[in-house]
């Protein structure tokens, strides 16, 4: 996936997780809390196994700058990775940003 | 491969003088959780915050260390 393609899936999708592993098996524990707390929203969300294409993960640290992965997206804005999703779970920060990108 | 008290001593080299606590989240030296009260990230959001400390560990992050679980907080 070059930079092109990820910023046109970014932008239209409300949420996209960019994640090591697939929605159903995430390899790694941080991709894993990351959707597990999407999951509790609600919210459908698009899932980018970075491991599917060799260059995936090179274009997304160079359009997020963002070093590391998961890399969630909403609204096509990077939230962060699952520390951050989980701290404005918590603060109800995801939830207004879920609404914007849903319109509802 | 980085240790814990290496990349504690790392963290504390860009934030002199706060709290750097340092955890080893799976014993294999590779997922941190690092947890730094600073007043530099007043003002600033959490993906910025996060930024400071991205840059702190340097060429050490992806490379050495493949996941980080950040805490932040000001004074």
């Amino acid at each position: 996936m070059n930079t092109e393609q990820i910023k046109e899936i970014v932008e239209s999708h409300p949420v996209v997780v960019f994640a090591k592993g697939s929605k159903l098996q995430p390899m790694c524990g941080f991709s894993a809390h990351a959707m597990e707390i999407l999951n509790r929203t609600g919210r459908p969300y698009e899932v980018v196994n970075i491991f599917d294409e060799e260059d995936t993960r090179a274009n997304l640290v160079s359009y997020s700058s963002w070093p590391t992965t998961p890399q969630v997206f909403i609204g096509g804005e990077l939230v962060g990775g699952s520390d951050i999703v989980e701290e404005e779970f918590g603060s109800g920060t995801l939830q207004q940003r879920l609404e914007t990108a849903f319109g509802s | 491969m980085i240790s814990v008290e290496g990349l504690r001593s790392l963290l504390k080299e860009h934030f002199e003088g706060d709290e750097v606590e340092v955890r080893d989240m799976t014993g294999t030296s590779d997922h941190f959780e690092v947890c730094i009260v600073s007043a530099a990230f007043e003002g600033k959001s959490l993906i910025e915050q996060h930024k400071l400390v991205h840059a702190a560990c340097g060429e050490h992050l992806t490379r050495a260390i493949h996941a980080l679980k950040i805490k932040t907080s000001t004074p």
